[in-house]
């Protein structure tokens, strides 16, 4: 395999940033185009490119598709953008099939809705709290009055240790992009790594069915000054002829979405679910079927391996399937979490087959946490957290909207009747159920409500290094 | 039990087709019970579209109205039970239409004599749950949610109990109550004669084929490597998938919480006689082959279809798809191409722009962005849908099946535990 073209791609592509625990996320809006490409031609220089690795500061760019329309993109090119990129996150059918109905309905949102869009986003990750705030204010100050105004500020939390708001332990599996050399560090970490092509994230290279993920491109006359790399005879793609050049070339789709979590919510929930007859609260049993939610332990142990306890030493494992282990549920629930992000061999009766089908709907997780950590998980405190959820994908219907439609919030997904995922799912009001396996009979827990709500998202497209200074070059 | 899978095509007049179009729309708001034809009247039926289609890309066929229905039993039954429901707003419908010369709605033999004559039976076709009539269905998930609602006091008395004892109490919680008594007396999914049949008619047809193998083998051979030439030079889909249709398709997919969506797809036939030869064999071999195998639910793999149907319209010319299935547009498609690409690039390489083939089934789908953007651009609008159950899967009709026809039976312990965990 060719090498990654590293001096491209954003370091977000390649790396977590697990070694700059503190970030920062800027929404911007695109004014006046001028300015604003201006700006962006200083940006380009400070992006960080993944072939370096800055221990104390990093700084990625992404815009929406109002983003690019916005900085003078012609429309031939806007046009040549996959399609829930060009609609966005908040369209009627996509909010359907996402799960964006009720109080997660787009209309209810801080950002990313119709009436409060936005065209940028751009992510500061610091060593820590003094390196970040005075990149924040740097950046702040650098925006021309006039071209681009801030929208929002969406402050992550700093991560005292990779546990999500509800207490368990998150990001433990994540597929690796061939050719990082992620692939070994993942074996180390959780004993188990799923290597996908590199088109699987980034646009314009072979995707997991060996052809080229579309990529758009401009007329090579729009690219005069040859910023952007010309698509040769072989590696044609879908709007994309040879001759033309590459604007999505290592360029990825990112999604956000911030989710709220509703701790207190959710624990107290569980609390009465498993309290003892005479009312008293039975912590093993709230614990445990907190466990059958998630599909993990909350140290992040899986249940497939530990169905009994918890079991810390299996915190970062992730080399197991569900066919041989566990094909009905009985260990970890078929509805649980995890096993509907990534059913792994579970769907169908050939397990090889099921894999290699889940495998083409994988996502590369970027997300951080918000807000302070609860102190008392069972007690409102009134404040707002959750998770600012990201992920990196090259087709974003076959990739996250797949896995939120086709698995989490499937009312019938492997054989369940009428549930859907208890954490992220569309779940009523009250109304929702959770089913447990078990032998003789499965156990069908009632009434959960939304313990996650979605307060605002969006598609970005996450260009390329030589299409950022494309972008920042444009002329209308 | 035998179902029918056909449609009914007609052309319309270009000048109505302001006028029908609203009309569908209008059955489409409350399939059940508006006006025109209130399906859910119609106890034989299990699905049902209408699709009015006109493409700008071949103005030479005009606008067709395609009417899909999926029932129990046969075509006169059903004509007599749709006239009776739906005379007038059939007649308001094909009023649009060409060669409708019906001049009342109270023309009773009118009416049924148009219909029959618009009938176009599938070259191939699959059903996902065979020998299960609409009331059966209905009937058995009317059980099995009794059952999952009992099975809930169970477990909240939370009496510990052997799956023995806990059979014997569902046993006896059916046998207690009179509304239950239908469950002994429903028969077979298919007879032993209905499967030995198809069996016979595919091991017949493979039979006949290797007699004749001398005869046909120069041929065929000769085809093949035309086609091998044909399709090295055939164009290929080159761009993403026309954005108005897509929108259009996508406004109506998915509606409340989706358990089904249909699919309907008119698509060009490639130019020339040997393709159409080609699909029509590879259709035929299609049907024989799920006649005989795709009878417990799944279709090459593909658990997730009620009823499809392949036809071959206009001389030929144009391939009619017609598919009621469970789940996302975006997994069926993933379905097709991980378990079912060698079949269906036999059947869709013979249509325009699919992407590249060799003989004739290999590669194609196996093109995942374009051959979505192929399968998007062929689609066309399905005007009025209807499902007699909504939020039924193929494999949870199943599983209400399996769980009516044991729930009776005396089970060992293995057994009895085995119907428990299908709740």
């Amino acid at each position: 395999m060719a090498e990654l073209e590293r001096k491209d791609i954003q370091g977000i592509v390649v790396s977590a940033y697990k070694h700059l625990p503190c970030a920062v996320f800027l929404l911007l809006r695109v004014k006046n185009a001028q300015p604003s490409r201006t700006w962006l031609a200083q940006m380009a220089t400070e992006v960080m490119a993944s072939e370096a690795k800055d221990e104390t500061l990093s700084i990625n760019i992404a815009f929406t598709y109002s983003g690019l329309k916005n900085l003078g993109l012609g429309q031939d090119a806007l046009d040549a953008f996959s399609l829930p990129f060009q609609e966005g996150m908040a369209a009627p059918y996509r909010a359907r099939l996402l799960g964006d109905n009720e109080e997660n309905a787009p209309t209810g949102w801080d950002w990313g809705a119709p009436n409060n869009p936005v065209d940028v986003l751009l992510m500061i990750y610091g060593k820590d709290e003094a390196t970040l705030n005075a990149a924040l204010e740097r950046e702040q100050k650098a925006l021309p009055a006039g071209g681009v105004e801030l929208v929002k500020i969406l402050s992550a939390q700093r991560q005292p240790n990779t546990h999500e708001h509800f207490g368990f332990a998150d990001g433990i599996g994540q597929p690796v992009m061939a050719g990082t050399g992620n692939k070994q560090r993942q074996l180390q970490r959780t004993h188990h790594a799923t290597e996908l092509p590199v088109g699987e994230f980034l646009l314009g290279h072979p995707n997991v069915y060996g052809v080229i993920a579309p990529s758009p491109a401009v007329k090579a006359a729009d690219d005069s000054q040859n910023l952007l790399p010309e698509i040769p005879a072989d590696a044609a793609g879908l709007n994309a002829e040879a001759g033309m050049h590459d604007l999505g070339r290592n360029g990825s789709y990112l999604v956000f979405r911030q989710l709220a979590q509703r701790v207190a919510q959710f624990w107290q929930f569980l609390d009465k679910a498993t309290c003892t007859a005479n009312g008293a609260s039975n912590p093993g049993a709230r614990d445990r079927l907190g466990a059958k939610f998630v599909g993990r332990y909350k140290s992040g142990a899986p249940l497939v391996l530990s169905p009994e306890h918890d079991n810390p030493a299996l915190g970062n494992e992730n080399n197991f399937t569900y066919y041989p282990k566990d094909p009905d549920g009985l260990k970890c629930p078929i509805g649980s979490h995890v096993r509907r992000c990534n059913p792994r061999d579970s769907l169908g009766p050939d397990p090889a087959t099921a894999l290699n089908s889940a495998n083409r709907h994988r996502l590369l997780r970027r997300g951080r946490s918000y807000g302070p950590p609860q102190e008392n998980p069972l007690v409102d405190d009134g404040a707002e957290r959750g998770l600012h959820f990201m992920c990196l994908n090259s087709d974003i219907e076959r990739q996250f909207e797949f896995v939120q439609q086709t698995w989490v919030s499937n009312p019938v997904f492997n054989g369940l009747d009428g549930e859907v995922d208890p954490l992220v799912g569309d779940l009523l009001r009250g109304d929702s159920i959770f089913t447990v396996q078990a032998e003789p009979l499965r156990r069908r827990v009632e009434g959960l409500s939304r313990f996650v709500v979605t307060k605002g998202g969006s598609y970005f497209f996450l260009p390329g290094v030589q299409a950022l200074k494309y972008l920042a070059s444009l002329r209308s | 039990m035998t179902h029918t899978v056909l449609t009914f095509i007609s052309k319309v007049k270009p000048d109505q087709t302001d006028r029908l179009g609203p009309l569908l729309d209008e059955i489409n708001k409350d399939p059940e019970s508006n006006k025109y034809i209130p399906f859910r009247s119609l106890g034989l039926l299990h699905f049902a579209s209408l699709v009015l289609h006109q493409s700008p890309d071949t103005p030479e066929y005009g606008p067709y109205l395609i009417f899909e229905n999926n029932f129990d039993g046969e075509l006169d039954d059903y004509l007599k039970d749709l006239y009776v429901h739906a005379s007038s707003g059939l007649h308001q419908i094909y009023s649009a239409c060409l060669d409708y010369t019906v001049t009342s709605p109270s023309d009773r033999q009118g009416i049924i004599a148009y219909l029959k004559d618009h009938v176009v039976l599938p070259n191939a076709y699959h059903i996902g749950n065979t020998g299960r009539s609409v009331t059966r269905i209905l009937q058995e998930q009317v059980l099995h949610d009794a059952l999952e609602a009992h099975a809930d006091t169970l477990v909240e008395r939370g009496q510990p109990a052997s799956p023995g004892d806990l059979l014997a109490n569902f046993q006896q919680f059916v046998r207690d109550d009179q509304k239950w008594s239908w469950i002994p007396g429903v028969g077979p999914r298919q007879t032993f004669m209905e499967q030995f049949a198809n069996w016979s008619k595919f091991i017949l047809a493979i039979v006949i084929a290797l007699v004749l193998l001398p005869i046909w083998i120069v041929p065929f051979v000769i085809c093949m490597l035309v086609l091998r030439y044909k399709e090295s030079t055939d164009p290929v889909q080159q761009s993403l998938a026309d954005s108005t249709n897509v929108r259009q398709l996508l406004e109506k997919e998915n509606q409340t919480k989706i358990v089904q969506n249909h699919m309907a797809s008119i698509t060009i036939v490639k130019p020339g006689r040997l393709r159409r030869v080609a699909l029509w064999t590879v259709l035929w071999a299609v049907n024989l082959l799920a006649r005989a195998r795709a009878t417990h639910g799944e279709l090459s793999g593909i658990p997730s279809i009620h009823f499809a149907h392949w036809s071959m319209i206009d001389d030929g010319r144009r391939l009619l798809f017609l598919s009621n299935f469970d789940g996302s547009w975006e997994n069926y498609l993933d379905d097709f191409i991980d378990k079912a690409a060698v079949g269906l690039t036999g059947v869709w390489s013979n249509t325009l722009n699919f992407p590249r083939t060799y003989f004739l089934i290999f590669g194609g789908a196996k093109d995942g962005p374009r051959f979505k953007a192929v399968a998007r651009d062929g689609q066309t609008i399905t005007n009025a849908w209807y499902s007699a159950y909504r939020d039924q899967t193929v494999q949870g009709i199943d599983n209400n099946s399996s769980i009516r026809e044991d729930l009776l039976k005396p089970l060992d312990a293995t057994g009895a535990m085995a119907l428990l965990q299908r709740l």
